[in-house]
């Protein structure tokens, strides 16, 4: 035990008096298993934030995961009073206790700007619809219980929107006039909010709340248009709920609405209610195994091209040592030794290189410059750099240390000590 | 009993698409602790697999070699490794200094195998070696920056800080001019006689070898005890 412990000691100190006396090839080659962990790490890092921007786009366009979404037609094509629809869900919300629950209607609503009336889309939630879709937005914010019991409508438009009326301060209330048609006044309505558009988007849009949407349509009909993009008509409710309870919650919510829509003679009178997810995560499996894949293959390419690197250096390096290890033989250095302390000096350097790597690696994707350039705007939810990046970033040093070191290692201990002494 | 022992030892090697060939053939050697020893021999006669053998760096094809009477064989490699640390000290003709470290680090070097005290304390151990070759005051020079002299007694401090029982020395004064050779000599001789230790000088200089109280010669892989007079003629042939 105790030799033991005295040859680990020995190996340590042998390890670091080679670093030191050859610190300017050890230098050399930690800059390119720096540069390699460097790269690794930061590969896989940029691979967890992109993977969260694709998560959160999905998000936002179909909901997070479990998103629950309820639909109820007739077989016979008649229409299914939406004031049923909407007590049923309701009641179905309250009875299960879930907090995020919203009604989604896509219309459309004549805006005046100072080029012309456009017919803006708009989609009526509720006010959970912003939390349940990640809307982020770069002014304002989301709607608040004081917006929902406002007597004018408010109003979140996305950027061109907000710009086409010149980018008014928020905290100036700017209003628009919604359905002014012909000299006639239209709702006003405030703005609350701006979100920002992708670069696919050229049209103006906004949200507003569903129940003011109701009620504005209730006082004047003529001010809702036909949705310009195909939207209208049907109101989507969807709920996001725990993804452990949403099988549960799919058949129960099922029962609840055909029972609801049920006629009054007991039968379903051929109304179908549907309830499914749409979520990325709909199917268990994982959606982002291919971009894992190729994030993880381009990462194990350039860990193995500062591996090679290393590998060239080391043996390169034994080879000048030949002499050095011989002498040490001749004074006593086992075999085991000799490998020991050849493998040492590979995983001792590689492991500090692998820290220095990890370091610049985090500098350079949590640094603003990077969180722009890869998130484009999409990503509310910035992902902290994520540890396994940097536990991977050293497992992998240490692995290509001693990957590296074997080698040499291996020729090391074939040395003739007294053809070494005498070369 | 004696410290190392070679009976009827023969080392032969097959190279690549040529038949056998007997390096060492039939050598007897017996070392006694304090024993001073020279062996002569020509380039090719054959010294540097002796050296191997004697200093269980390689092991006779036939034979028997034994060390503190106990076949040599019969160790595994690591523990020969280990036997040779703590039993043999090397001094070379090129002095093998490990480049970059200081005289101090180079004597220590050895101690880095050593267990207990010796490995704790081998900072102190090395000082005092140097200490003793004469060398207190460049403990701190790297091998560069030293003479050949003053490089050949770091080697010698280096091969005794272990206080090994039997010296080899390979051609010690090989590159040293005559009177650095001589005073090096002088002080490997000075220090195997405090130590009580056997050595064991193999070169090719018959007045280097006339320092020893037994000379043999190696010719062809064939040792030979070699009378006084004889090197000591010899000697004066070549001076």
């Amino acid at each position: 035990m105790r030799r033991a412990f005295t040859s680990l000691v020995g190996a340590v100190i042998e390890a670091w008096q080679e670093l030191r006396v050859h610190r300017t090839r050890v230098l050399l080659s930690l800059i390119g298993v720096a540069v390699a962990v460097c790269s690794l790490t930061t590969v896989v890092a940029l691979g967890g934030i992109v993977q969260q921007a694709n998560q959160e786009l999905s998000e936002r366009q179909s909901g997070r995961p479990a998103s629950l979404f309820v639909s109820a037609y007739s077989n016979q094509g008649t229409a299914i009073d939406s004031a049923t629809m909407d007590a049923t869900w309701a009641e179905t919300l309250a009875r299960y206790d879930i907090t995020y629950g919203s009604r989604v209607m896509q219309t459309a609503q004549a805006v005046p700007f100072t080029t012309g009336v456009v017919d803006v889309q708009t989609q009526a939630v509720d006010q959970p619809y912003g939390e349940m879709h990640r809307v982020r937005l770069t002014e304002g914010q989301w709607f608040t219980d004081e917006d929902a019991a406002g007597l004018a409508p408010s109003l979140i438009v996305n950027q061109i929107f907000w710009e086409r009326l010149g980018s008014p301060e928020l905290r100036t209330h700017p209003t628009v006039e919604l359905g002014a048609q012909g000299g006639r006044p239209g709702t006003t309505a405030v703005i609350v909010g701006v979100y920002p558009v992708g670069s696919y988007e050229t049209e103006p849009a906004m949200f507003m709340l569903a129940d003011q949407l109701s009620a504005m349509t209730a006082a004047r009909p003529s001010a809702v248009v036909q949705d310009p993009y195909g939207g209208g008509g049907s109101t989507r409710y969807e709920m996001w709920v725990p993804p452990a309870i949403s099988d549960q919650l799919m058949e129960v919510v099922k029962r609840d609405f055909s029972s609801a829509l049920a006629t009054p003679g007991g039968g379903t009178g051929g109304i179908q209610v549907d309830v499914y997810r749409q979520d990325y995560a709909q199917y268990g499996d994982d959606p982002f195994l291919v971009t894992k894949l190729v994030v993880g293959g381009i990462a194990v390419l350039v860990l193995l091209l500062g591996a090679l690197g290393l590998v060239n250096i080391a043996l390169v390096t034994v080879k000048q040592r030949v002499r050095e290890i011989g002498i040490r033989r001749s004074f006593g250095a086992t075999a085991g030794r000799v490998f020991f302390a050849v493998m040492m000096e590979s995983v001792v350097a590689t492991i500090a290189a692998g820290a220095v790597g990890v370091i610049a690696a985090v500098l350079l994707v949590q640094n603003p410059w990077t969180k722009d350039l890869i998130g484009q705007g999409l990503v509310s939810d910035f992902p902290p750099f994520p540890a396994e990046a940097a536990l991977l970033g050293l497992v992998a040093a240490t692995a290509v240390g001693a990957l590296a070191g074997l080698l040499p290692a291996l020729v090391a201990v074939r040395v003739k000590v007294i053809d070494a002494i005498r070369y | 009993m004696s410290l190392l022992e070679l009976r009827d030892v023969t080392r032969t090697v097959i190279p690549p698409d040529q038949p056998a060939l007997t390096i060492l053939n039939g050598v007897d050697l017996t070392v006694e602790s304090g024993d001073r020893i020279s062996i002569v021999g020509r380039s090719g006669s054959g010294k540097s697999t002796l050296l191997n053998l004697l200093g269980l760096l390689d092991m006779p094809t036939s034979g028997l070699l034994t060390f503190d009477d106990r076949p040599v064989k019969s160790y595994s490699s690591a523990a020969r490794d280990r036997v040779r640390g703590a039993q043999i000290g090397f001094v070379f003709q090129q002095f093998n200094l490990l480049p970059g470290r200081t005289a101090l680090e180079n004597v220590a070097m050895p101690l880095l195998y050593a267990e207990g005290r010796s490995f704790w304390r081998r900072k102190k151990l090395a000082a005092d070696m140097l200490e003793e070759v004469g060398l207190g005051n460049r403990m701190e020079s790297m091998p560069d920056r030293l003479s050949g002299g003053e490089q050949q007694r770091v080697a010698i401090a280096r091969s005794l800080v272990r206080g090994p029982r039997l010296i080899l020395a390979d051609e010690p004064t090989g590159a040293l001019d005559l009177d650095t050779g001589s005073s090096v000599m002088q002080l490997i001789d000075d220090v195997a006689t405090r130590t009580g230790a056997a050595l064991v000088t193999i070169t090719h200089d018959p007045a280097i070898a006339a320092r020893a109280r037994d000379h043999f010669r190696l010719d062809r892989g064939v040792l030979t005890r070699a009378e006084s007079a004889e090197l000591a003629a010899e000697s004066g042939a070549v001076s």
